[in-house]
């Protein structure tokens, strides 16, 4: 079962766990407790594209050991940045505003998935034959018109798969499960050497 | 000299500690000084500038942050410091921006940087005499030698209390650094494993991050957050040494200004800066007898084509057209094993990290002039997991997988040397504007096939050395590092931008001072050969205005 490919080495971690110690500051607890509380609405992408988006997501980092209010959401953190428009202070030549970008993409994604799936949308597809979508996307070879106007293989790679990443690793939940510290301030950390794991870091089971 | 200076401190800033010191303000005054950028040049710049008694105001796009209070132990809420405008990216090797090698706000991309604070080599100033000529690159010898910024960098190194080995194995012999080395990190156990193996000297890096109290600021607890803003200030930040100095000697540090364009006169002398403040759209004007611009190589060349006039069509202190041409970075390409111990390698660098420089040096027979230092790195999960999703094209169950032994992973990467080439440039963008209504900047780059070799070097290095530390699942991470060039000194105006003074050729009252002026890139990172030359720039403008004094 793929639940299982996700067997954590540190069952019983939980970084939030530490939330009151000496671990963690004031203006940290700020910011991860609007992660975790304040998911913004969806403002920027149509209801089709958050759709689409969502099943992308699915497949880039899937979650299906969590039901749906378990899973790190990822939607709301892309459509709240695309809705401010905060920028990443770069921006490939070949590729145009992000606004743009992502909607041009997220439109391609559905146009292959069309080409190669009878006309069927890329959320309406099974799991198997998303990942051919993605993957035909990923090596900038999938069918569909738009991406004459947008490379596929760039918008893969350095828009959509890495903004997915960032977001699902910047989350307690994803921190749980690979035995990330996280916030050490101001406590920071004594036994630094190979091996050496402090009393306040992820124990293994 | 403004012996009439406003005595008008009416302002405040924020201290280290979060309290507020009281700041003058500057801002209806003609200032002996303007200088653009707070980071390693200009907060090195307007600390001494001011102790010396010129009247100085120091610039800053970005907001000035209280360490204790605005810094947080979070990757992403940490995207804040970084200069996020956009610029566009293109060359055969675009150049990803907006992290790691720049900066917005005080104190500039030193609130974030890895503090390996490591000097150049007296063979680095003279690159073109002691390697030649090399087809498609435009290397050049430094106006400057080792011998005349060697007093500065001690000079610095002592204002930062540099944490460093008691012997230093490469590079000119030197006196002991200020601080004791911090004990080594897992990461950098595993580098001097590796390298010992193999016969390769190695040592523990010096660090601009405290080892032992300094005055009001603690040793380091190893948080391991250094690239997101020290939150304890044993950290040798900009923000937290040469700019509190500066605010005391009465020098007006301007927070979240950005600097539109430099004014000049009929005389072809500039007069001060035009600049927008937060929340506003106006321009406001600041007058000054001297600019100095360090906005670092992206932002100091496009501030100057930005101040193009009549007088200065083609930008200001750009007769030699080299404005924006020959920008370097370094190579920054990292390589990552798996290992059967924990590295946990969030509490890893920089302090107690180890570094070699043993292939920093034109090697006879390897096919490339030049090298690369090797250091150790430790990522983040979402900058790790951003990394390996990028390198090995994981995605999906996989990489959720392979995320699982995070803290099993341990890295190193290299600062590698980058020939400066005139086809790499930053320009102003045809066509786009940003938020103020300003150009943004083109940035283009490619690597020249001498930068291709040390890479490639390097990398088969840097795989031996973790396999020799039986390191396994190896693999390789494109990176690049740090911004220079785009204003290079010399002492031929045709041919450069400053002089050794970093004075411009073209505009006796205007300064350019930060990683711009480099000729070459050096294979260090480079932020202490950039205080180094900051200090000494200023120890020759006072020494201009009062050459009795000591």
């Amino acid at each position: 079962m793929e639940e299982q490919e996700f067997r954590t080495r540190y069952p019983n971690y939980n970084v939030l766990d530490k939330w009151s110690s000496a671990d963690w500051d004031d203006q940290t607890r700020a910011v991860v407790r609007e992660r975790l509380e304040d998911v913004p609405p969806i403002r920027f992408f149509t209801e089709a594209e958050a759709r689409t988006l969502a099943a992308v997501a699915e497949r880039i980092i899937p979650q299906p050991d969590r039901n749906g209010t378990e899973k790190v959401p990822i939607v709301p953190w892309i459509d709240e940045k695309l809705y401010e428009d905060r920028r990443n202070g770069y921006r490939y030549e070949e590729l145009p505003p992000q606004r743009e970008a992502w909607r041009l993409g997220l439109k391609g994604i559905d146009e292959t998935a069309q080409a190669l799936f009878d006309g069927k949308l890329f959320a309406d597809l099974d799991s198997f034959s998303q990942d051919v979508v993605l993957t035909h996307v990923e090596r900038g070879n999938a069918p569909g018109a738009t991406w004459e106007q947008i490379p596929a293989a760039r918008f893969f790679k350095s828009v959509l798969s890495i903004t997915i990443v960032k977001i699902y690793y910047a989350h307690p939940s994803a921190w749980n499960e690979i035995g990330y510290n996280g916030p050490s301030s101001p406590r920071g950390h004594v036994r630094k050497w190979e091996g050496g794991v402090d009393p306040w870091e992820a124990q293994e089971k | 000299m403004s012996s009439e200076a406003n005595e008008n401190w009416a302002l405040s800033a924020p201290g280290i500690h979060g309290e507020h010191v009281p700041m003058r303000d500057l801002s209806r005054e003609e200032v002996d000084f303007c200088i653009v950028g707070a980071g390693a040049g200009g907060g090195v710049l307007g600390a001494k500038l001011a102790e010396a008694g010129f009247s100085v105001v120091i610039l800053d796009a970005g907001p000035h942050w209280s360490p204790v209070k605005d810094f947080v132990s979070d990757e992403m809420a940490s995207r804040k410091l970084f200069w996020t405008d956009e610029r566009i990216t293109g060359g055969e090797d675009p150049v990803e921006l907006g992290s790691n090698n720049s900066g917005r706000g005080v104190g500039g991309s030193t609130v974030h940087y890895s503090m390996v604070a490591m000097r150049a080599h007296t063979e680095d100033f003279r690159r073109r005499t002691l390697d030649g000529e090399i087809a498609g690159a435009d290397v050049r010898d430094w106006p400057l030698s080792f011998e005349d910024l060697e007093p500065y960098y001690e000079e610095v190194e002592e204002a930062l209390s540099i944490a460093g080995p008691t012997f230093y194995p490469w590079g000119k012999r030197r006196k002991r650094y200020p601080q004791r080395e911090h004990e080594l990190n897992a990461s950098a156990q595993v580098l001097v494993r590796g390298c010992t193996q193999l016969g390769i000297p190695v040592a523990p890096a010096p660090i601009a991050t405290l080892s032992a109290p300094h005055k009001d600021r603690p040793p380091c607890v190893y948080r391991g957050f250094c690239n997101y803003g020290c939150t304890t200030n044993a950290k040798s930040s900009i923000l937290v040494t040469y700019i509190p100095r500066a605010v005391r000697a009465g020098a007006e540090v301007r927070a979240n200004s950005m600097v539109a364009q430099i004014s000049t006169n009929e005389r072809g002398r500039v007069t001060g800066v035009l600049h927008f403040r937060k929340g506003s759209r106006d321009l406001f004007r600041q007058r000054a007898k001297n600019v100095i611009v360090a906005g670092y190589a992206i932002e100091t060349p496009r501030l100057l084509l930005n101040s193009a006039s009549s007088l200065f069509p083609d930008g200001l202190a750009n007769s030699s057209g080299l404005v924006g041409k020959c920008f370097m970075v370094h190579s920054g390409h990292q390589v990552f094993a798996k290992f059967n111990g924990r590295i946990n390698q969030y509490k890893a660098p920089p302090p107690g990290g180890a570094l070699t420089e043993h292939f920093n040096r034109t090697m006879p027979g390897a096919g490339f002039i030049c090298g690369y230092t090797i250091e150790v790195v430790g990522p983040h999960p979402m900058d790790f997991a951003a990394r390996i999703a990028s390198a090995r094209g994981l995605w999906g169950t996989r990489l959720r997988r392979t995320m699982l032994d995070y803290n099993y992973y341990s890295g190193v990467g290299i600062v590698g040397e980058i020939l400066p080439q005139r086809r790499n440039t930053v320009k102003l963008h045809d066509t786009e504007r940003d938020q103020y209504g300003l150009p943004i900047p083109h940035v283009v780059f490619s690597y020249h096939e001498n930068d291709r070799r040390i890479i490639k070097h390097a990398i088969a290095r840097m795989r031996e050395i973790l396999e020799a530390a039986e390191g396994e699942d190896i693999w390789l991470a494109d990176r690049t590092a740090h911004l220079l060039g785009t204003c290079r000194m010399g002492s031929d105006p045709s041919d450069s931008v400053v002089n050794a003074d970093c004075r411009t050729h073209d505009v006796p009252n205007l300064y350019v001072c930060d990683g711009s002026v480099f000729p070459t890139s050096t294979a260090v990172n480079p932020s202490l050969t950039i205080q180094a030359i900051a200090a000494r720039t200023a120890e020759r403008l006072i020494k201009e205005s009062f050459p009795h004094r000591n």
